[in-house]
């Protein structure tokens, strides 16, 4: 299979590459690790002549923690975020998505920036962003802007990036105590999957009464962007956690949230069903890992 | 302790080093000196008239050499069997499927030719596209071939004894419903070929194939040239599984552009292309009744299967017999019919993949017997024992199992799996289940109707002495034939297999009908130990008259000869050997006179020893219409038990452990009958289930590529426990039989069974995917509670 | 238009002209001619263009040549030398590994890179550290005894 022609640049400041684009207006792409698009470009699903890879600008390949804030550079990896000591130790959530985003050798390259501009609703690091309340970063010839990573998507490949922008990073608060977070895949075969829906959450007890003072979940495949179950977490709020709610919970994900369709990895009855159980399963062990803190 | 020297041990094998290394050489790791690159144009469109098609914007593109049509290359038919020759290299009049070929290019770069094959310009009227085998046999459907009406490819209908009279006699009678999903290979190379033609009018062609002798036939047929002008090229080959068993249409149009243009040309599938070319496994709807008596007996099995079969026939005439056929054994079966449809629609065609025609088919009947014993209340094992065939019977529709270690296989694996602890006593979610199945060890008959032999193989020594060439025309891709081949040679002449040196996969070479049908073992293996036998024979001739003892009192074994009585003095050999090597640091100084010495003389005497072999199986089976298929010299068998754990919330399944006893006759190499095992067992576990080519309606494939087509990978396989059982074939080289195929057969019952003790559930519908599996439980739970 | 990449292949110094399109795995294959890296989709999914690019492994389908400008690359060739071959290579030899051999080089890869990693890894990692690496013969069984064979825990004594 042959890519198509384009010229290939690899700008090393994030105003170099602000630069390029703008001066490529509408003709170029930018690329992280490549493994959405050059699958892309060779599939002729999209055409670029001029390809901007982010890769060598260095300060967009870092984890770095800054007081009661993570930063996370666009560029850095899956595998990067799993080996990660801050994500291991906090955002336990991210790192079980990026160790089950494709596989050993596309984690190498396969970017957090990357999944998250390629919007696909069932991409794997979404629902945990969104419960963990990143922010991205985004910067353009019109300066900077940070909004929630919840309202940057906009549907299947769309988000809120302006033309020339360029996605620079997410900001994650550091949770504090007394919380847990989980995330929960299912596809058809135990690894390299396409998931048919995929779950995160993130719950924050309160110790005085062992009650949730905190619930968000947020669910992937069951519509054009990974949405937050707003009904589900109601259903937790200032409960004790227990096996009857998280399954209300997931009833409620299941039944009021989410709004899936059929198509040829599954049927949205199935998907809704899906829900429902992944959404108690990742609120047991984010309720569990709350509780043992 | 084995009686062989050489066989029937765990050898690594001779390929290995280099394909370890990176240095063996597949198709398109070659290029030749000013090669052209090809590329084809494929229908974009299920069903439609081909109006016009021009070609003057591709052929005027600078760089591209030629743009061939059926107006430049004919429309001579071709196909599999010759009963059903049905397709051409391009379409003429109209096309059948998406990705029927129309049109070729060549040019200097791949660039090049696929901006050019993006400018031919072609003209089409759409028509309705008929996309399932209802559909396709609905009352006034569009039709794909005129000549077959309804878009009925082949139907079959046979009966052995006399069902009805048998179901009266039955106290149990089960019918079962179900279908799997149409399969593709999933080889890791995709195909590829390069073609050259040489002044004098040979035509090279160099592919990844599983049968050179086919793919010569069919391009010489074609291209409308001798036999003797084509040469066919297997180099390492990134494994078939059926799928290569038969020219394809890259091939016929690179040797035509090659010939057209006296320059090398390459082409290439994309991994898309692949899937749209197809031939893998058919999607199967059966129907099967089956009647036994209150203490188990078997009586009776009624048989009803369409078969999707796309817009060619490809192996389908072959794959609809086999259907049936194989479904005579491993059980006493007195009466058995059988009613096959093969179906047209505007699909790739569907042909052959291991387990050629009868996986889906015995997936049913192994659940069939699992509900038996259910109802009568017998452990599924003992039924299967109680009804097993023995060594010499024959089935119902002329098959004889001249070897049949099903018993002992069923044994092992009751041992291997700690069955009689287990069946029954599995915790919740937590199910076990068998099944056995057995398959041809080659087929009975070449594909084209011929007394041809159906393996040649040459054995030459080198004429210093020492080192045995082999030249086969057989086709080694990825199974381990080559090494197996080796090993026979090394055994039937006495020499270490360090000293086999093996040459295979080109037809110039011999003829061999190449790897399907798990033939090549015994059929490629007899004609290696003759050929073993007959350089032997020239050497010991020598011998005895240069040592004046009988032939009859001498053996070559390990290397040395053996003399069966006194050894004679065999000083004046040594001598003169040593002397031809003057200089040479390695004079023989064994006891022993060693075969390098003796090899060496023969030649002084007689020049080059060429030791020749052949098979050709005896005629086999019955002499009712389509007896011939289900033939076979020999028949290799298996018994697998399967461990499922099922998430009963999700649909889940996670197979834990397969437990797998296979007897293959007498084991040449174990590593190599271990591997056929284990790769058979995950591909039935991708095809249980995950593994589903599946289309839109425009007839379009959807999950064109290896991410959404599901093959089991590292963390789905689950252990594998592979016990070789052996018994001694008579009909086989040195006692051996078949394994590549037949070891597929019990994995997608044994899974379905275990399935269904773990939850209660009987699916009858292929692959589990979580939805499915999920689904029934669904219906199954509201059954229950209603 | 072409440019000029400096890299190190198998600690060979190469500088070879490419255009922007061409991907490191045709670079490797069709320009330099070390074909014992393969192609089985092109697109990510199978692995058999496994190489090692300044210590981890990637698919070199989707990387592009000239992101390979001034990196250190290990591709199958140069695991085995004058000496023979390298005792993974051995051992895959050995256990019955390798059929076709289509996705062995990518599979070496894979677990060479593992195992340097991770002198010793557990099933569960020997598993994830192939799972992007598709074989379609062997059913992995005799993979992961090749590789575990390999393991620091079980060097020096007996394999079986
Ligand atoms: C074999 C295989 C398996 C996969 N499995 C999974 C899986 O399990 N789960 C999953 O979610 N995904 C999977 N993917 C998809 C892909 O790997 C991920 O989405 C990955 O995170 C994309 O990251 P990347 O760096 O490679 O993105 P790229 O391909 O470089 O970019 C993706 C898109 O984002 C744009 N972009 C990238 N960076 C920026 C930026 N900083 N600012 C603005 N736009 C930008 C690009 O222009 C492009 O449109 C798989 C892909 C392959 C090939
Ligand atoms: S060729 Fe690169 S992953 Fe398949
Ligand atoms: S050995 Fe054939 S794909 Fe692995």
């Amino acid at each position: 299979m042959l890519l198509p022609k384009f010229e290939f640049y690899e700008p090393t400041s994030i105003q170099e590459a602000i630069d390029l684009k703008k001066k490529y207006r509408g003709k170029a792409k930018l690329m992280a690790g490549g493994t959405d698009l050059l699958v892309h470009l060779k599939k002729k699903l999209v055409t670029a002549d001029h390809l901007i890879s982010l890769a060598k600008i260095k300060e967009l390949s870092q984890v770095q923690q800054a007081g009661d804030t993570l930063k996370i550079g666009t560029c850095v990896t899956m595998s990067q975020l799993s080996k990660s000591a801050v994500i291991q130790e906090k955002f336990g959530a991210i790192k079980t998505a990026s160790d089950n985003l494709g596989t050993h050798l596309i984690r190498n390259r396969a970017t957090l920036g990357g999944n998250v501009c390629n919007a696909s609703p069932a991409g794997e690091a979404l629902p945990s962003l969104i419960v963990y309340q990143a922010q991205v970063r985004l910067q353009g010839p019109e300066g900077k802007r940070k909004i929630p990573v919840e309202s940057f998507f906009k549907g299947p490949g769309k988000t809120d990036i302006h033309e020339g922008e360029i996605l620079v990073g997410f900001q994650l608060p550091l949770p504090e105590k007394n919380y847990g977070a989980h995330y929960l895949q299912l596809g058809k075969r135990k690894s390299s999957e396409i998931n048919v829906v995929n779950v995160a959450a993130f719950v924050e007890i309160n110790p005085a009464d062992q009650t949730v003072k905190t619930a968000r979940i947020a669910l992937g495949s069951v519509a054009a962007t990974p949405i937050r179950s707003f009904h589900a977490e109601d259903v937790l709020t200032n409960k004790a956690p227990g096996e009857a709610v998280f399954y209300e919970a997931g009833e409620a994900a299941r039944h009021k949230d989410c709004q899936p369709i059929d198509d040829f990895r599954g049927t949205a009855a199935y998907r809704r069903a899906m829900i429902g159980v992944l959404t108690k399963r990742t609120l047991e062990t984010a309720c569990k890992l709350a509780m043992a803190q | 302790m084995s009686k062989f020297d050489v066989i029937n041990s765990y050898a690594p094998r001779i390929d290995c080093p280099d394909k370890a290394t990176g240095k063996a050489i597949f198709t398109d790791d070659l290029s030749k000196p000013g090669m052209l690159y090809g590329a084809m144009l494929q229908s974009p469109h299920a069903h439609a008239k081909i109006l016009s098609i021009d070609t003057s914007k591709a052929k005027a593109l600078e760089g591209v050499k030629a743009v061939i049509t059926s107006k430049e290359t004919g429309s001579v038919k071709y196909g599999v069997s010759p009963a059903r020759y049905d397709e051409t290299m391009f379409a003429t009049d109209k096309v059948r499927y998406v990705g029927d070929e129309i049109a070729a290019v060549a040019a200097t770069s791949l660039e090049i030719a696929l901006n050019a094959v993006a400018l031919i310009q072609v003209e089409y009227e759409v028509l309705p596209a008929v996309l399932t085998v209802e559909d396709a046999m609905k009352e006034g459907a569009p039709q794909l071939h005129e000549a077959f009406t309804n878009n009925l490819c082949a139907e079959v209908h046979q009966e052995f004894g006399n069902v009805e009279e048998g179901f009266k006699q039955c106290d149990i009678i089960k019918t079962t419903t179900m279908k799997n999903k149409r399969q593709d290979g999933a080889f890791i190379e995709m195909q590829a070929c390069i073609a050259e033609y040489d002044r004098r009018g040979t035509l090279t062609l160099t592919t990844s194939t599983q049968v050179p002798h086919y793919v010569q036939r069919t391009v010489a047929m074609v291209l409308g040239m001798d036999v003797g002008k084509v040469r066919v090229i297997k180099p390492y080959v990134g494994a078939g599984f059926g799928i290569k068993a038969a020219a394809n249409h890259q091939e016929l149009a690179c040797c035509f552009l090659a010939r057209m243009l006296k320059k090398p040309v390459k082409m290439n599938y994309t991994r898309e292309q692949v899937f749209m070319y197809g031939r893998a496994r058919h999607q199967f709807s059966h129907t099967i009744t089956t009647g036994a008596k209150k203490d188990g007996t078997l009586v009776a099995l009624k048989h009803e299967c369409y078969l999707d079969g796309g817009a060619y026939t490809s192996f389908g005439i072959a794959t609809v017999y086999y259907t049936g056929s194989l479904l005579a054994g491993p059980y006493k079966l007195p009466n058995m019919s059988y009613d096959g449809y093969r179906v047209y629609n505007n699909k790739p065609a569907c042909g052959a993949q291991r387990g050629h025609g009868a996986v889906i088919a015995r997936a049913v009947f192994e659940q069939q017997m699992d509900m038996i014993a259910e109802e009568i209340g017998m452990d599924p094992l003992e039924l299967r024992i109680k009804n097993m065939m023995n060594t010499g019977d024959t089935t119902c529709n002329d098959l004889n199992m001249s070897s049949f270690g099903m018993s002992e296989c069923i044994e092992a694996v009751r041992d291997g799996s700690g069955w009689d602890k287990k069946k029954g006593n599995m915790p919740k979610g937590k199910g076990i289940g068998m099944a056995c199945g057995f398959f041809v060890s080659g087929a009975g008959f070449p594909i084209y109707r011929s007394d041809t032999f159906h393996g040649t193989v040459i054995v030459k020594l080198t004429e210093d002495g020492g080192t045995a060439l082999v030249y086969t025309a057989s086709a080694e891709i990825g199974q381990g034939s080559d090494t197996a081949f080796a090993m026979i040679v090394g055994e039937a002449l006495g020499i270490p297999l360090e000293n086999v040196r093996l040459a295979s996969g080109d037809t110039d070479m011999g003829v061999d009908l190449g790897a399907y049908s798990s033939r090549q073992t015994l059929m490629t293996g007899h004609a290696a130990k003759e050929a073993g036998e007959h350089a032997k024979q020239q050497v010991l001739e020598v011998l005895a008259e240069q040592l004046d003892t009988p032939l009859e009192d001498m053996d070559i074994k390990n290397g040395c000869i053996e003399f069966k009585n006194q050894t004679p003095d065999f000083s004046a050999l040594r001598t003169r050997y040593i002397k031809e090597h003057r200089g040479w640091t390695d004079n023989p100084e064994s006891e022993k006179l060693t075969f390098k010495e003796a090899s060496r003389i023969a030649f002084l005497e007689k020049g080059s020893i060429v030791g020749t072999g052949k098979y050709r199986p005896h005629w086999l089976g019955g002499k009712f219409k389509g007896a011939a298929v289900g033939t076979s010299p020999a028949y290799g068998c298996s018994a697998q038990v399967a461990e499922v754990t099922v998430d009963m919330e999700t649909g889940q399944i996670t197979i834990d452990n397969i437990v797998d006893a296979h007897d293959c006759g007498k084991a040449i190499n174990r590593n190599s009958v271990e591997g056929q095992m284990q790769g058979s067992i995950s591909m039935g576990i991708g095809e249980t289930m995950h593994e589903e080519v599946i289309f839109n309606d425009k007839g379009q494939v959807l999950n064109s590529d290896l991410a959404e087509y599901k093959i089991v990978t590292a963390m789905d396989m689950p252990p594998v426990k592979a016990i070789v059982v052996e018994s001694d074939e008579p009909n086989g080289p040195y006692g051996a039989k078949e394994v590549g195929e037949g070891a597929i057969m019990p994995t997608i019952p044994a899974i379905l069974n275990a399935v269904y003790d773990a939850t209660g559930v009987r699916m009858n519908e292929l692959p589990l995917t979580p939805e499915r599996v999920y689904t029934a439980i669904q219906a199954y739970k509201e059954r229950s509670n209603a | 238009m072409k440019k000029i990449v400096t890299l190190t292949i198998n600690k060979e110094h190469y500088e070879v002209a490419v255009e922007p399109n061409r991907t490191l795995a045709d670079l490797l294959r069709y320009d330099l001619g070390l074909t014992g890296t393969k192609k089985g989709c092109d697109t990510g999914d199978c692995g058999a263009c496994t190489v090692v690019l300044d210590g981890d492994v990637v698919n070199s389908c989707l990387v592009l040549a000239l992101q390979a400008d001034n990196t250190t690359i290990e591709t199958i060739e140069g695991l085995s030398n004058e000496d023979g071959l390298h005792p993974l290579q051995e051992a895959f030899v050995e256990k019955g590994a390798i059929q076709c051999g289509f996705c062995t080089p990518g599979m070496i890869m894979s677990a060479k890179n593992l195992l340097d990693k991770n002198g010793n890894p557990s099933d569960t990692e020997i598993r994830e550290g192939l799972s992007g690496n598709l074989c379609r013969c062997t059913g992995y069984t005799k993979i992961f005894e090749a590789v575990s064979s390999q393991c620091s825990d079980n060097q020096g004594g007996s394999n079986e």
